[in-house]
Protein backbone atom coordinates (compact mmCIF):
# COMPACT_ATOMS: atom_id res chain seq x y z
CA UNK A 1 0.00 0.00 0.00
CA UNK A 2 1.45 3.51 -1.17
CA UNK A 3 0.59 6.22 1.99
CA UNK A 4 1.30 9.35 2.95
CA UNK A 5 2.10 9.81 6.50
CA UNK A 6 0.72 7.37 8.90
CA UNK A 7 -0.90 4.47 6.58
CA UNK A 8 -4.79 3.35 7.66
CA UNK A 9 -5.07 0.22 8.80
CA UNK A 10 -7.09 -2.31 6.70
CA UNK A 11 -9.82 -1.75 8.96
CA UNK A 12 -10.21 1.72 8.32
CA UNK A 13 -9.22 1.55 4.54
CA UNK A 14 -12.37 -0.85 3.62
CA UNK A 15 -14.45 1.73 5.76
CA UNK A 16 -12.97 4.49 3.74
CA UNK A 17 -14.38 2.48 0.48
CA UNK A 18 -17.52 1.40 1.50
CA UNK A 19 -18.28 5.10 2.91
CA UNK A 20 -17.28 6.24 -0.32
CA UNK A 21 -19.36 3.85 -2.46
CA UNK A 22 -22.90 4.74 -0.21
CA UNK A 23 -21.95 8.33 -0.82
CA UNK A 24 -21.90 7.91 -4.53
CA UNK A 25 -24.70 5.54 -4.48
CA UNK A 26 -26.93 8.08 -2.75
CA UNK A 27 -26.39 10.89 -4.78
CA UNK A 28 -26.88 8.78 -7.86
CA UNK A 29 -30.32 7.17 -6.91
CA UNK A 30 -31.32 11.12 -5.69
CA UNK A 31 -30.87 11.88 -9.37
CA UNK A 32 -32.77 9.21 -10.56
CA UNK A 33 -35.56 10.26 -7.95
CA UNK A 34 -35.89 13.47 -9.09
CA UNK A 35 -35.97 12.31 -13.01
CA UNK A 36 -38.56 9.74 -11.63
CA UNK A 37 -40.54 12.66 -10.13
CA UNK A 38 -39.80 15.11 -13.02
CA UNK A 39 -41.53 12.63 -15.70
CA UNK A 40 -44.09 11.83 -13.44
CA UNK A 41 -45.08 15.44 -13.12
CA UNK A 42 -45.44 16.00 -16.57
CA UNK A 43 -48.40 13.66 -16.37
CA UNK A 44 -49.40 14.46 -13.08
CA UNK A 45 -53.43 13.72 -12.26
CA UNK A 46 -54.54 12.41 -8.97
CA UNK A 47 -53.47 8.85 -9.54
CA UNK A 48 -50.11 9.85 -9.45
CA UNK A 49 -50.19 12.49 -6.44
CA UNK A 50 -49.52 10.08 -3.70
CA UNK A 51 -46.06 8.58 -5.99
CA UNK A 52 -44.79 11.79 -6.81
CA UNK A 53 -45.03 13.13 -2.83
CA UNK A 54 -43.35 9.51 -1.74
CA UNK A 55 -40.54 10.01 -4.30
CA UNK A 56 -39.96 13.38 -3.87
CA UNK A 57 -39.69 12.65 0.12
CA UNK A 58 -37.09 9.57 -1.18
CA UNK A 59 -34.68 11.71 -3.08
CA UNK A 60 -34.36 14.12 -0.11
CA UNK A 61 -34.18 11.10 2.01
CA UNK A 62 -31.64 9.89 -0.67
CA UNK A 63 -29.44 13.14 -0.38
CA UNK A 64 -29.07 13.39 3.25
CA UNK A 65 -27.67 10.05 3.50
CA UNK A 66 -25.06 10.68 0.44
CA UNK A 67 -24.33 13.97 1.83
CA UNK A 68 -24.18 12.86 5.78
CA UNK A 69 -22.05 9.93 4.15
CA UNK A 70 -19.98 12.45 2.31
CA UNK A 71 -19.79 14.98 4.83
CA UNK A 72 -17.96 12.52 7.71
CA UNK A 73 -15.54 10.80 4.93
CA UNK A 74 -14.74 14.81 4.35
CA UNK A 75 -13.65 15.34 7.80
CA UNK A 76 -12.67 12.17 9.10
CA UNK A 77 -10.68 10.39 5.83
CA UNK A 78 -10.56 13.18 3.25
CA UNK A 79 -6.98 14.94 4.55
CA UNK A 80 -4.86 12.29 3.25
CA UNK A 81 -6.02 12.10 0.00
CA UNK A 82 -5.76 15.75 0.60
CA UNK A 83 -2.28 15.18 1.15
CA UNK A 84 -1.74 12.88 -1.37
CA UNK A 85 -3.72 15.10 -4.20
CA UNK A 86 -1.70 18.04 -3.54
CA UNK A 87 1.64 16.38 -3.98
CA UNK A 88 0.91 14.83 -7.34
CA UNK A 89 0.52 15.96 -10.69
CA UNK A 90 -3.28 16.99 -10.61
CA UNK A 91 -3.80 19.35 -7.84
CA UNK A 92 -6.23 21.34 -9.11
CA UNK A 93 -8.56 17.80 -7.75
CA UNK A 94 -8.33 19.28 -4.52
CA UNK A 95 -7.64 23.20 -4.95
CA UNK A 96 -10.50 23.79 -7.51
CA UNK A 97 -12.84 20.63 -7.90
CA UNK A 98 -13.25 19.63 -3.97
CA UNK A 99 -13.11 23.45 -3.02
CA UNK A 100 -15.96 23.86 -5.10
CA UNK A 101 -17.80 20.39 -4.75
CA UNK A 102 -18.13 21.00 -0.71
CA UNK A 103 -19.73 24.09 -1.37
CA UNK A 104 -21.96 23.96 -4.00
CA UNK A 105 -23.24 20.49 -2.52
CA UNK A 106 -24.73 22.50 0.00
CA UNK A 107 -26.81 24.57 -1.87
CA UNK A 108 -27.83 20.74 -3.71
CA UNK A 109 -29.08 19.50 -0.60
CA UNK A 110 -30.98 22.51 0.58
CA UNK A 111 -32.51 22.37 -3.81
CA UNK A 112 -33.46 18.31 -3.24
CA UNK A 113 -35.27 19.65 1.01
CA UNK A 114 -37.39 21.64 -0.69
CA UNK A 115 -38.57 19.39 -3.34
CA UNK A 116 -41.13 17.73 -1.30
CA UNK A 117 -42.08 20.94 0.02
CA UNK A 118 -42.69 21.84 -3.58
CA UNK A 119 -44.76 18.85 -4.24
CA UNK A 120 -46.69 18.87 -1.60
CA UNK A 121 -48.76 20.83 -3.30
CA UNK A 122 -52.12 19.86 -5.65
CA UNK A 123 -50.15 19.52 -8.66
CA UNK A 124 -53.24 18.22 -10.60
CA UNK A 125 -54.99 20.86 -10.16
CA UNK A 126 -52.07 23.69 -10.47
CA UNK A 127 -50.31 24.13 -13.28
CA UNK A 128 -48.48 27.18 -12.02
CA UNK A 129 -47.73 24.05 -8.82
CA UNK A 130 -46.03 21.58 -11.33
CA UNK A 131 -44.54 24.39 -13.40
CA UNK A 132 -42.60 25.20 -9.66
CA UNK A 133 -42.08 21.54 -9.43
CA UNK A 134 -40.60 20.72 -12.64
CA UNK A 135 -38.12 23.56 -12.60
CA UNK A 136 -36.69 22.10 -9.29
CA UNK A 137 -36.86 18.40 -10.34
CA UNK A 138 -35.36 19.65 -13.29
CA UNK A 139 -32.24 21.16 -11.76
CA UNK A 140 -31.37 18.42 -9.45
CA UNK A 141 -30.28 16.45 -11.95
CA UNK A 142 -28.02 19.29 -13.53
CA UNK A 143 -26.73 20.23 -9.95
CA UNK A 144 -26.28 16.22 -9.07
CA UNK A 145 -24.09 15.23 -12.44
CA UNK A 146 -21.77 18.52 -12.11
CA UNK A 147 -21.15 17.18 -8.37
CA UNK A 148 -20.85 13.51 -9.48
CA UNK A 149 -18.36 14.67 -12.18
CA UNK A 150 -16.18 16.87 -9.81
CA UNK A 151 -16.09 13.81 -7.58
CA UNK A 152 -15.19 11.77 -10.49
CA UNK A 153 -12.13 14.44 -11.27
CA UNK A 154 -11.48 14.26 -7.44
CA UNK A 155 -11.07 9.98 -7.39
CA UNK A 156 -8.73 10.82 -10.78
CA UNK A 157 -6.47 13.13 -8.55
CA UNK A 158 -5.68 10.40 -6.08
CA UNK A 159 -5.54 7.85 -8.52
CA UNK A 160 -2.71 10.38 -10.43
CA UNK A 161 -0.99 10.94 -7.24
CA UNK A 162 -0.54 7.34 -6.67
CA UNK A 163 0.81 6.30 -9.93
CA UNK A 164 2.97 9.12 -9.55
CA UNK A 165 4.47 8.21 -6.13
CA UNK A 166 4.77 4.73 -8.05
CA UNK A 167 6.69 5.61 -10.75
CA UNK B 1 -60.48 22.58 -12.56
CA UNK B 2 -56.99 24.40 -12.71
CA UNK B 3 -55.94 26.92 -9.59
CA UNK B 4 -52.86 29.16 -10.18
CA UNK B 5 -51.79 28.64 -5.66
CA UNK B 6 -48.95 27.16 -3.83
CA UNK B 7 -48.96 26.67 -0.34
CA UNK B 8 -47.42 30.19 2.04
CA UNK B 9 -44.79 27.61 2.71
CA UNK B 10 -44.01 26.55 -0.61
CA UNK B 11 -43.00 30.01 -1.90
CA UNK B 12 -41.61 30.97 1.73
CA UNK B 13 -38.90 28.34 1.90
CA UNK B 14 -38.15 28.61 -2.27
CA UNK B 15 -37.49 32.03 -1.41
CA UNK B 16 -35.07 30.72 1.88
CA UNK B 17 -33.70 28.49 -0.95
CA UNK B 18 -32.50 31.50 -3.12
CA UNK B 19 -31.61 33.66 -0.07
CA UNK B 20 -29.33 30.49 1.52
CA UNK B 21 -27.48 29.52 -2.11
CA UNK B 22 -26.32 33.61 -2.17
CA UNK B 23 -25.08 32.98 1.31
CA UNK B 24 -23.47 29.73 0.95
CA UNK B 25 -21.40 31.60 -1.81
CA UNK B 26 -20.51 34.98 0.86
CA UNK B 27 -19.58 32.78 3.06
CA UNK B 28 -17.20 31.01 1.19
CA UNK B 29 -15.83 34.25 0.15
CA UNK B 30 -15.39 35.56 3.42
CA UNK B 31 -13.64 32.43 4.88
CA UNK B 32 -11.43 32.15 2.00
CA UNK B 33 -10.25 36.09 1.96
CA UNK B 34 -10.36 36.57 6.07
CA UNK B 35 -7.90 33.73 7.83
CA UNK B 36 -9.87 35.35 11.20
CA UNK B 37 -13.11 33.40 9.65
CA UNK B 38 -12.25 30.66 9.16
CA UNK B 39 -10.28 30.41 12.52
CA UNK B 40 -13.37 31.20 14.09
CA UNK B 41 -15.74 28.73 11.99
CA UNK B 42 -13.19 26.20 12.72
CA UNK B 43 -13.33 26.62 16.46
CA UNK B 44 -16.66 26.53 16.64
CA UNK B 45 -17.54 22.96 15.61
CA UNK B 46 -14.07 21.77 15.15
CA UNK B 47 -14.16 21.90 11.04
CA UNK B 48 -14.86 25.40 9.27
CA UNK B 49 -17.12 23.59 6.52
CA UNK B 50 -19.17 21.80 9.18
CA UNK B 51 -19.64 25.27 10.70
CA UNK B 52 -20.40 26.93 7.08
CA UNK B 53 -23.16 23.52 6.41
CA UNK B 54 -24.61 24.53 9.72
CA UNK B 55 -24.83 28.64 9.44
CA UNK B 56 -26.15 28.13 5.53
CA UNK B 57 -29.15 25.09 6.96
CA UNK B 58 -30.06 27.95 9.82
CA UNK B 59 -30.03 30.48 7.45
CA UNK B 60 -32.46 28.26 5.43
CA UNK B 61 -34.89 27.22 7.83
CA UNK B 62 -35.07 30.75 9.55
CA UNK B 63 -35.65 32.45 6.31
CA UNK B 64 -38.74 29.57 5.76
CA UNK B 65 -40.62 30.40 8.17
CA UNK B 66 -39.70 34.36 8.63
CA UNK B 67 -40.98 34.57 4.82
CA UNK B 68 -44.06 32.59 5.83
CA UNK B 69 -45.38 35.18 8.51
CA UNK B 70 -48.39 37.18 7.36
CA UNK B 71 -47.40 39.73 5.38
CA UNK B 72 -44.11 38.18 4.36
CA UNK B 73 -43.40 37.69 0.59
CA UNK B 74 -44.50 33.75 1.44
CA UNK B 75 -48.42 35.53 1.38
CA UNK B 76 -48.02 37.46 -1.76
CA UNK B 77 -45.62 36.24 -4.19
CA UNK B 78 -47.01 34.31 -7.64
CA UNK B 79 -45.23 31.61 -8.74
CA UNK B 80 -43.71 32.97 -11.78
CA UNK B 81 -41.23 35.30 -9.74
CA UNK B 82 -41.06 32.73 -7.28
CA UNK B 83 -39.33 30.68 -9.99
CA UNK B 84 -37.87 33.45 -11.66
CA UNK B 85 -36.32 34.43 -7.60
CA UNK B 86 -34.89 30.59 -7.47
CA UNK B 87 -33.23 30.26 -10.55
CA UNK B 88 -31.41 33.72 -10.07
CA UNK B 89 -30.81 32.82 -6.21
CA UNK B 90 -29.18 29.20 -7.27
CA UNK B 91 -26.98 30.30 -10.36
CA UNK B 92 -25.75 33.56 -8.33
CA UNK B 93 -24.69 30.99 -5.49
CA UNK B 94 -23.16 28.62 -8.17
CA UNK B 95 -21.60 31.18 -10.27
CA UNK B 96 -20.22 33.08 -7.46
CA UNK B 97 -18.80 29.76 -5.85
CA UNK B 98 -16.98 28.38 -9.52
CA UNK B 99 -15.79 32.12 -10.24
CA UNK B 100 -14.29 32.42 -6.97
CA UNK B 101 -12.10 29.47 -6.84
CA UNK B 102 -11.58 29.50 -10.53
CA UNK B 103 -10.66 33.54 -11.09
CA UNK B 104 -9.75 34.90 -7.29
CA UNK B 105 -8.61 31.55 -5.10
Amino acid sequence: MICFGRCPSKGQQQMNEIILLAHVSFGVVCILGAVWVFVDVLNAREGNLARIRWMSRAAAIFMWCSFLLGGYWYVVFYPGDKAMILKGPLPSAHKYFMETKEHLVIILLMLVTYLPVAASNNLAASKDARRLVLWVAGLIPLLGLMIEGHGAIIAMGVKMALLAKQI
Amino acid sequence: MENSTVSKYTVSFGLALAVGSVADALIVIAKEKSRTVQAAMQRLTGSHWITHVVIVLILFVSFGFLFANSGGPGTRMRVNGLIKTIVAGMLAGVLIIVGFYFFAD
